[in-house]
């Protein structure tokens, strides 16, 4: 064996041990979405409690973080307590909107649910799944932030809790939420 | 109490594995022969402690004690008692305890059948076995342990997963771990040669029916992973180019080139550096394999349960012992002169090469094509799939080269192939070759691979079979006996050569079944009421009616199909919807009817509340000549193993 | 008596549509067309499944989404380009063929061009041009190769 492919083994197993390494670190959520800076695909569909028609058009120029969720989802309860606190945080705030989507769902389950851990704001439900495909949804839960000018900043997929949390409120919305106000 | 027991056996086993590394140095190091036989006692031990681990774990879920965390997930009270056994390797868990119980005893079994002959090799031998065996014992005791309770007990376990519910399942794991364990005993003798300096070809000629037969566990247990996709996953297909089939598949490949060229070695001393590379490589994929799967790395993006601490505890691991092998490798080269002489670059030692080089880049096209998704997200950030579509393409060109290098290989002499020779040898060949492309496109087959694959198939199975011919022949003449009795005679003057040929004749078997069922397969997916029919080729399937059937632990709808050709009836099938009663999840039970040599396959994905099922039928023409033969190339291997000792040896 | 019989169901047979009782179903253009798609684009929750050999229910939602596109008039380029847009590279059942991807696409044939290259100029250099002998008789080689590996053998 010459020198040169003694080299090439060490050099590549080396490389080999590093990409394993890597993909140990790699967080299997993080997933790039090719939505990000685009405009965020219209939905219409019916409110899981009222029935009524709810839209995205209908917040048009307002900040909205839109969060996909399932009764069936195991992450999306360790997650429900924070999504209700996100909600209770911006509320007040009349340029920031949330929506549940209800995905993959029976209506009597998602009903059940929202008694179940509560709610404070709207969910619409996808039906035939064509709001998740729209959005490239992998699962539930994952979590959207469209801006007002209705272009997708942020996606997580994910509970959103500890460390994402304070990085979605902090780094993403409050920045978008601050950008309308400061020039009025 | 039971399950305690076993797990304080495999903690003193993890104690023995110690002392097994400890008295082997021991032994190099005061050229006392007493401490090789610590070592082996240790090691036999081992095997006798890992058996009561093993079947502690057995008896518990034999007994159904949910009270233990690793049965009350992989079993429920209705599991059938066949699946429950199969059960102890369904999870992780088990199925490092089941490896780390073959590890042991092949190891045992090595070290006491070659405790005569090879007494300098032992205390190598029992070192590199313990080693590896100390590296999967630890990840058993420290990190994953099947032997925890769970408390409060659960009344009932969650069950084995549904699709794992298969006997087909049953042997799969067992096979493949024999197989990627069987490659661990010619590695360690390997070892042994470059730690010990006798580099010569002693190893490989002990090794060699080691050799074999982990290669025919491992193709066992690929075939049967094969059978089981195609019976349980019921989209009618055996081989999905998944990460954890490629896992499987890339220590097959290059054991498969491992065992060609030590042929070379062993009648040119010839390749010497390069066997113990490739039998490195093939251990170290077995166990990059095992890191692969277990790890989580490669698995898809919703798998939230992975566990970083035992990937990097894994692949710590293995590092250790694939970088200590190489680095031997490296230091031991310089020794490694092999005497290079040839005549003719036309010549069986080249064809070999190519032999090797084609199953190298197979295997590193799958290592590639595996990885490469993890490499895109290193470096570029993104996602991106390879898949079936890419393997195919890719692999047949290799795949046909390797068929039409198996049909000249044997033929080619060694050292120069003269003009006359190749002729002698190949004329019928190519002719045949030619006269089967010529009759695919009389019957109207115009798909270029399935061109390419006839030339290759003819040309490489006349070889063969105008060699038993001539052969045959021969003996017949000689012993003044029949063509049969002939062929009897010369196989059993030369049985090793002859039950290779015979596994060829099973890989083109093989290879023909693979072209036909994947280019010529038909499918159609209807709709449709009870009384409703449709047609897929010649065959009408009427749907008689859809029932509910109930086993052990599931419920299903059954669909009673009739099968008819030209208004003759041909057989019922019934495919069932299947929903397990532990876990809720729903299964698609395939049925099958085998028609000349091809196979029927129905499935009934869905049945709506309103009794309009969705009905898969799918035709696979030649399908059984793939598991044929799988078939054919155990019974030649099983026939090299099994030949009697002679001058050879 | 029995001619009768037959008349008769003839006759009831004649006056109702006969799909009532059992149809002959087919696969429609349709049909086809969303299989034909589905095997492309990968079931984007499995471990490389595409959605048509997927029974999770997002590949069912995925293949009504084609079917429901195609009805609409789309071509299946367009559908591809959609599916494309939602979720990149991931969903193509075979890594694209441009970019860095050609490294993969061409991996196999490079490697066997390379590498029989490497074996032809190897093998070029062991080839000694010794004395031409009879193929009949055994090479004379074998008693130095004996003595070479006995030497070997050595500790």
């Amino acid at each position: 064996m010459n020198r040169g492919i003694q080299f090439i083994l060490v050099v590549g197993l080396i490389a080999l041990f590093a990409l394993f390494l890597k993909g140990l670190g790699g967080d299997p959520r993080s997933i790039p979405t090719v939505l990000i800076g685009t405009t965020a695909p219209t939905f219409a569909g019916p409110d899981v409690e009222s029935g009524k028609t709810l839209s995205l058009d209908q917040y048009k120029g307002k900040v909205v973080l839109l969060n996909f969720w399932a009764s069936w989802c195991y992450e999306c309860k360790v997650e429900h307590n924070d999504i209700l606190r996100l909600h209770q945080q911006f509320k007040d705030n009349p340029d920031f909107v949330m929506l549940g989507v209800n995905y993959q769902d029976e209506l009597p389950n998602a009903k059940e649910y929202l008694k179940t851990y509560g709610s404070s704001f709207q969910h619409v439900r996808d039906i035939k799944g064509t709001m998740a495909i729209d959005y490239g949804v992998y699962g539930v839960p994952e979590t959207f932030v469209i801006d007002q000018q209705g272009i997708i900043r942020h996606k997580w997929v994910g509970p959103i809790v500890g460390q994402v949390y304070t990085n979605l409120t902090e780094q993403v919305i409050s920045p978008l939420l601050h950008k309308t106000q400061s020039p009025t | 109490m039971i399950i305690e027991i076993g797990h304080f056996s495999v903690v003193v086993a993890w104690v023995l594995t110690l002392l097994g590394i400890g008295s082997s140095v021991l032994a190099l190091r005061s050229r006392n022969a007493e401490w090789v036989r610590v070592g082996r006692i240790a090691v036999t031990l081992t095997f006798a402690l890992l058996f009561i681990g093993m079947a502690s774990l057995v008896y518990s879920f034999l007994m159904r004690d949910f009270s233990v965390l690793y049965v009350a997930n992989n079993s429920n009270s209705k599991l059938p008692f066949f699946y429950t056994v199969a059960a102890v390797w369904g999870g992780h868990e088990g199925s490092l305890l089941l490896w780390a119980f073959i590890l042991s005893s092949f190891s045992t079994l090595a070290v006491w059948l070659h405790w005569r002959t090879q007494p300098t090799i032992m205390p190598y031998l029992i070192a590199v076995e313990s080693a590896v065996m100390l590296g999967f014992l630890s990840l058993i005791v420290f990190l994953s342990s099947p032997f925890a309770r769970l408390v409060p007990t659960p009344l009932d376990g969650k069950d084995l997963n549904p699709l794992l519910q298969d006997p087909a399942m049953v042997m799969h794991p067992p096979m493949l771990y024999m197989g990627y364990v069987g490659f661990s005993i010619p590695f360690s003798f390997a070892m042994a040669a470059l730690f010990s300096g006798r580099l010569g070809e002693e190893w490989i000629k002990v090794t060699q029916r080691w050799t074999i037969f982990a290669w025919l566990c491992l193709t066992t247990g690929i075939l049967l992973g094969g059978y089981w996709a195609y019976y349980e996953l019921g989209w009618g297909g055996y081989w999905g180019w998944d990460p954890v089939e490629n896992a499987s598949f890339m220590p097959w490949l290059v054991g498969t080139a491992y065992l060609h060229s030590v042929l070379v070695q062993e009648k040119r001393k010839m390749f010497k550096v390069w066997n113990l590379l490739l039998i490195i490589v093939t251990f170290s994929l077995s166990l990059i394999g095992t890191f692969l799967v277990r790890s989580g790395v490669l698995t898809s993006v919703h798998t939230f349960a992975t566990d970083p601490e035992r990937g990097l505890y894994i692949l710590i691991f293995i590092t250790t012992i694939i970088g200590t092998a190489f680095g031997a490798l490296i230091i031991q080269s310089k020794h490694l002169k092999s005497q290079i002489e040839m005549d003719s670059f036309i010549s069986r030692e080249s064809v070999f090469l190519f032999n090797n080089l084609f199953f190298l880049v197979a295997a590193a096209t799958v290592f590639l094509g595996t990885l490469y998704p993890l490499m895109v997200e290193t470096f570029q950030g993104g996602k991106v799939t390879v898949g079936p579509p890419y393997y195919n393409a890719v692999f047949m060109p290799i795949a046909l080269g390797l068929l039409f290098l198996m049909g000249i290989g044997p033929y080619i002499p060694w050292r120069k192939a003269s003009a006359s020779n190749i002729k002698k040898h190949f004329l019928i060949p190519t002719i045949a070759g030619v006269v089967t492309v010529v009759l695919l496109l009389i019957s109207g087959i115009y798909s270029l691979y399935a061109l390419a694959g006839g030339f290759v198939v003819g040309f490489s199975g006349s070889a063969i079979l105008v060699d038993f011919g001539k052969i045959s022949q021969l003996y017949a003449n000689r012993e003044q006996v029949n063509l049969f009795k002939g062929f009897l005679k010369a196989f059993s003057a030369n049985q090793r050569r002859y039950s290779s040929l015979i596994t060829h004749i099973g890989v083109l078997v093989l290879v023909v079944g693979i072209i036909a069922s994947t280019i010529y397969q038909t499918e159609k997916v209807v709709s449709m009421k009870v009384g409703d029919s449709f047609s897929i080729e010649n065959y009408e399937m009427k749907l008689l009616n859809i029932h509910q059937v109930e086993g052990t632990n599931w419920k299903a709808q059954e669909g009673v199909f009739e099968v008819t050709r030209d208004d003759e009836v041909i057989t019922k099938l019934r495919p069932q919807k299947r929903v397990y009663n532990a876990s809720q999840s729903p299964t698609t039970e395939s049925a099958i009817h085998a028609i000349n040599m091809g196979h029927i396959f129905l499935t009934m994905p869905d049945v709506s509340p309103e009794g309009v099922a969705v009905a898969r039928g799918v035709i696979n023409p030649l399908i059984l000549w793939v598991w044929g033969g799988g078939g054919i190339m155990g019974l030649g291997v099983l026939l090299n193993i099994f030949r009697p000792r002679r001058r050879e040896e | 008596m029995i001619s009768r019989y037959i008349l008769l169901c003839l006759l009831i047979s004649l006056a109702l549509p006969w799909h009532v009782c059992a149809e002959v179903v087919d696969e429609t253009e349709l049909d086809i067309q969303v299989r034909e798609i589905s095997k492309t684009l990968r079931c984007t929750v499995c471990q490389t499944e595409n959605i048509w050999e997927s029974g999770a229910p997002l590949a069912v939602q995925m293949r009504g989404a084609i079917r429901e596109r195609l009805t609409l008039g789309h071509s299946p380029e367009e559908i591809h380009a959609y599916f494309l847009s939602r979720y990149g590279d991931y969903i193509l059942m075979q890594p694209p063929k441009h970019g860095a991807n050609w490294l993969i696409w061409l991996a196999p044939f490079v490697l066997l061009l390379v590498g029989g290259f490497f074996i032809y100029s190897e093998v070029r250099q062991w080839v000694k041009p010794t004395s031409p002998q009879p193929q009949d008789q055994p090479p004379p080689l074998d008693l130095e190769a004996r003595k070479k590996i006995e030497r070997e053998l050595q500790p």
